[in-house]
């Protein structure tokens, strides 16, 4: 009977979503969903997958969707005082960014170019808007990653700040 | 401050609208059972996404609930079509005696008014022209103009059939989509989707909800009152409520016609009226706002233009389809223009402490 069951279960289970499901739980954005919740953010996702070279965003570009790499590498490059990319991160599978496009319409502050050919999830603001609606406890999850992700940085900067005002006073 | 792409109009948007309406105004006849599909297919895809978010393969749970809905749309053709097709052509059987009996009715209250009136002869002979004898005319027509509308139950095949494979193959259409788009496109791309996902989806599936909600209450309504022919009635009433307002109007009048020569008195067809006012109020206080929660809203002249322009051009099909489509519009004049003010930075976002951020 079990194995009519494992056979039935085989028949109906699509594996590249759990495979994804996996992936996605993982992820610090999805600390504490449980399997339906990680299910139906999933859903919420666009795939695509971008060629070696291929820009995702460019510096000014107005963004409104959050990036997770799924595969491969891509590379955050801001523009130097002459004008010149700089590097400033390459990120690989389970690093998001772009996250303050989900919080406000402003232009993207740096570029993001694939590295090699890699498979991006992509989270749209509007989803975003549904989730938080529809499935509160989800919404909740990803603003409170969030939260965190820009109180880390709003420490750092403080420190940074402190610590440049430490050393033009001596 | 990071450098900006210049702004360019939403010509693009405006290209693709042309086009798809010049396409619709052409093809708007082959395309009815595409665009019923899609609008079953809309209906149906929250269940294979209640699946889908738990674990199964969405062509494996879509055979699976295709069959089950298959069954549902078999017996419901099976049962409902035979009774109310039969229910009509037993009205349009009895119409030619209804319209003598009328006839019969009008006569005498000529007779009466042209009597016993001053002028009364006048008045008649003016009400002759002006009303009576357009009217008479029309009235043994209503029934091929109800039963005008079966052969729109054809579809209930073909119908089930394109949205087997709208359902199976549109995620995979989508993300070849998405996936053949210039990069830069994609976030537009997506918002426009989601846009239009929410409006149209929202409409669709509170339109049907809307028409199953008259019919049933009309059904139930016309039973406890003991008229004739309630389930043909109550089919009207619900498919006519497609057309937005019309399904009570409709309901009204053939149901009250009916009751008047049911019961030969004016009291029931009042009440026929009194139930079919109780179920627009009803509609409207409990249904639609439940079901306008989250969808576009019109303005009333939007609105009313729209069926008007839709009926005048594509006949009953642009009734049906007229206020989707202004919705679908609404949309995607929404989503050009937003991405035109932003990348042209005419619209500052709002800060959080309510002060405008500027862009640099």
């Amino acid at each position: 009977m079990p194995s009519v069951l494992d056979s039935l279960k085989r028949f109906f289970e699509d594996r590249r979503f759990s495979a994804r499901l996996e992936f996605l739980r993982d992820l610090p954005l999805c600390e504490g969903l449980r399997r339906h919740e990680l299910g139906s953010l999933q859903q919420s996702f666009h795939s695509r997958v971008y060629k070696e070279g291929e820009a995702l965003f460019l510096e000014g570009d107005i963004g409104r969707a959050l990036f997770i790499v799924e595969s491969g590498k891509v590379e955050l490059t801001k523009r130097g005082p002459d004008g010149s990319p700089q590097r400033i991160a390459e990120l690989g599978p389970g690093s998001l960014f772009g996250e303050m496009a989900l919080l406000e319409q402003l232009p993207r502050s740096a570029s993001a170019i694939a590295v090699e050919k890699s498979e991006m999830l992509l989270l749209y603001r509007s989803k975003l808007d549904e989730i938080l609606h529809y499935h509160p406890r989800i919404g909740v999850a990803v603003m409170r990653h969030l939260a965190r992700l820009l109180s880390a940085r709003l420490r750092r900067v403080s420190d940074q700040v402190t610590t440049a005002g430490a050393s033009f006073s001596r | 401050m990071p450098p900006r792409r210049p702004p360019t109009p939403p010509w693009w948007t405006l290209l693709i609208l042309a086009a798809m309406a010049w396409g619709f105004y052409h093809l708007h006849d082959a395309l009815v059972p595409f665009l019923l599909s899609f609008a079953l297919a809309f209906l149906l895809n929250p269940v294979v996404h209640w699946f889908e978010v738990r674990g199964f393969r969405r062509e494996q749970v879509v055979m699976a609930i295709y069959l089950v809905v298959a069954g549902i749309i078999t017996m419901t053709a099976n049962w409902v079509l035979p009774a109310a097709t039969r229910e009509l052509a037993l009205l349009e059987g009895k119409v030619p005696g209804y319209i003598t009996r009328a006839k019969e009715l009008v006569g005498a209250a000529q007779f009466a008014v042209a009597h016993r009136l001053p002028f009364g002869a006048h008045v008649v002979e003016s009400w002759n022209l002006k009303l009576y004898e357009p009217v008479m005319d029309q009235l043994p027509k209503i029934p091929a103009y109800v039963l005008g509308l079966v052969p729109l139950f054809s579809l209930l095949f073909l119908v089930p059939f394109i949205t087997f494979f709208m359902l199976m193959d549109a995620p995979t259409f989508l993300q070849k989509g998405i996936q053949i788009l210039p990069s830069r496109y994609v976030e537009q791309a997506l918002h426009l989707l989601s846009e239009l996902d929410a409006a149209l989806g929202n409409y669709i599936r509170g339109v049907l909800i809307i028409a199953g909600a008259i019919g049933v209450a009309s059904y139930v309504g016309l039973v406890a009152l003991g008229i004739n022919y309630p389930l043909a009635i109550a089919t009207l009433a619900g498919i006519s409520s497609l057309i937005p307002y019309l399904g009570a109007v409709m309901g009204m009048a053939v149901g009250g016609v009916i009751a008047f020569f049911q019961f030969q008195n004016l009291a029931m067809p009042l009440k026929v009226a009194v139930l079919f006012v109780g179920i627009r109020l009803g509609d409207e206080a409990i249904v639609q706002p439940f079901v306008a929660k989250h969808s576009v809203h019109l303005h009333p002249m939007v609105f009313l233009f729209a069926l008007m322009a839709g009926g005048k051009v594509f006949g009953f099909i642009g009734l049906v389809f007229a206020v989707p489509a202004v919705c679908m519009l609404k949309a995607v004049v929404s989503v050009a223009w937003d991405w035109y003010v932003s990348e042209a930075q005419m619209v500052l976002d709002q800060g959080v402490d309510g002060s405008e951020v500027p862009y640099c």
